[in-house]
């Protein structure tokens, strides 16, 4: 019985021991501070192990990239930097103050990027030569030439990066920049996102606990909205100590 | 006394045509909905009880506020403002986390291919030629349309989709041979020959070909006016000085990333 217990208790220190240090709070502010970065540069080569796109947002540094194994592949700069917590009748929910060193993964657009794609049925194959003297057969008509990214998809502002894990990043865009938007379509989504505020302030539908809201010059807004791949990852830095 | 009296207007136009000044348009517009109220509020109070209107009002009242009161609460974040960088540890415990940073920043580094790279932004179509953090070259290139061919009677598909993801140079060509796939017949309406070397095509891949697997490759085109545009089949097409300067020096191995 002895030996038994003695093996449950070695098995037990084996697995915590595999899992890592525990994250126990140092009483040394510096040792504190490094605690965190030394968590979130621990996750930032998780994810630059691993084969996903992830959006890195430097807070301290004003710059959000899109990074793939520790490559950072574009980047721009940000201003205006917000952190918003769901708020019911003035009273709002605060988040774990580590919530930034947990992994952010499943990241899609809201609204989401619609893609046309052009449908080609193909002409069936002539299988015999034409005969001599008939008229050859006409040959296909020329495939349409794909519209260009900024003719394919307008850009909604504000527009969201929303995660699985209850966070999101809501990216405004500064100034005028080729949106490709119609004055009709800018305010159905206005008035949608401020529908989708209330349904997740309330618990209703998406599970957002965290919102970090970024403005970014129009064109990089729209750049980063035509061309983010799915399924993105966040790893968000320089956050200031809580 | 008539030599005072002001000459009457000659060019004056006929009265009917002078729109009314703008405060009789406002007055008149005060008259009717002062007229339009005295005809409904009679009608409301019928229809409502004061206790009614006070209740109703304290509802609308309280759901105003609570819609003011929910939503999303934010506070700036400074820039700047993250953890003062610890350059001596005090305590053991500092030191030892203090020394771990410096591990984890170096394998991070060491992320970044320190020979050349390439990136391909396939929604906009630009092609980088990278090395460490310096742009050596940047062209618009093509890269795959989207376009989907369905086959009518054998009911095939494909997707001309560029794959995104990291890859790397396999092999590199000097004047490349295009082996014809199933569907560049499909797509001609022609037949899909059975001796294989009716598949063979040449020149149409331009100087040179940089393979990175699957059958997808960065090569040139006949089609330099589209370059910048989706065109291709899933391949990366780029022009013929880029393509050169790449093909010089992207050595086998060279890691091509595309988003």
């Amino acid at each position: 019985m002895r030996a038994r217990l003695l093996s449950i208790a070695l098995a037990a220190a084996a697995a915590s021991a595999a899992a890592g240090p525990p994250p126990a709070r140092s009483s040394d502010p510096a040792a504190r501070a490094l605690q965190r970065e030394v968590a979130q540069m621990r996750r930032e080569r998780e994810l630059s192990a691993g084969k996903g796109f992830y959006l890195r947002l430097d807070a301290a540094r004003q710059r959000l990239a899109l990074m793939l194994q520790g490559v950072m592949l574009d980047d721009y700069g940000t201003s205006g930097l917000e952190l918003g917590v769901p708020e019911v009748l003035f009273v709002d929910r605060r988040p774990r103050s580590d919530w930034d060193l947990e992994s952010i993964s499943m990241g899609s657009l809201e609204p989401e990027r619609q893609r046309d794609r052009v449908e080609i049925i193909a002409p069936t194959p002539s299988s015999t030569e034409p005969a001599e003297g008939a008229s050859p057969a006409p040959s296909p008509p020329p495939a349409p030439t794909p519209k260009s990214a900024e003719e394919a998809y307008s850009v909604p502002s504000p527009y969201r990066i929303v995660f699985g894990e209850g966070v999101s990043l809501e990216v405004r865009s500064r100034g005028e920049g080729r949106r490709n938007r119609t004055l009709l379509r800018r305010a159905v989504d206005a008035a949608g996102l401020r529908l989708s505020d209330l349904g997740s302030a309330l618990g209703l539908g998406s599970q957002d606990r965290i919102r970090l809201r970024v403005t970014l010059e129009a064109d990089d807004a729209a750049s980063l909205y035509r061309s983010l791949p799915p399924d993105v990852g966040l790893i968000v830095a320089g956050l200031p100590p809580r | 006394m008539s030599a005072e009296a002001p000459p009457p207007s000659v060019s004056s136009p006929p009265a009917a045509e002078v729109p009314p000044p703008v405060s009789n348009r406002r007055a008149q517009a005060v008259a009717f909905a002062r007229a339009a109220l005295a005809a409904l509020l009679p009608r409301l109070r019928a229809a409502w009880s004061r206790r009614r209107v006070r209740v109703a009002s304290a509802v609308l009242a309280v759901v105003a506020l609570a819609l003011a009161g929910t939503g999303w609460d934010f506070e700036p974040v400074p820039a700047g403002a993250a953890a003062p960088v610890v350059s001596k540890p005090a305590s053991r415990e500092a030191s030892r986390l203090a020394a771990e940073r410096e591990r984890l920043q170096a394998a991070l580094r060491r992320r970044v291919p320190r020979g050349p790279w390439i990136v391909i932004d396939q929604t906009h179509n630009r092609l980088r030629l990278m090395r460490g953090d310096e742009t050596l070259l940047e062209a618009p290139c093509s890269a795959g349309s989207g376009m989907v061919l369905k086959e009518g009677a054998k009911g095939r598909v494909w997707v001309f989709d560029t794959p995104r993801g990291r890859f790397e140079v396999l092999s590199k060509t000097e004047n490349p041979v295009w082996k014809k796939p199933d569907w560049a017949f499909v797509e001609e309406g022609e037949p899909i020959p059975k001796d294989p070397g009716d598949r063979i095509e040449y020149g149409s891949l331009g100087e040179y070909a940089l393979y990175f697997g699957n059958g997808y490759m960065i090569h040139g085109t006949l089609y330099e006016r589209l370059l910048g545009r989706p065109v291709s089949h899933g391949c990366i097409r780029l022009g013929r000085e880029p393509l050169r300067s790449v093909y010089r020096s992207a050595p086998l191995g060279t890691p091509v990333y595309i988003y």
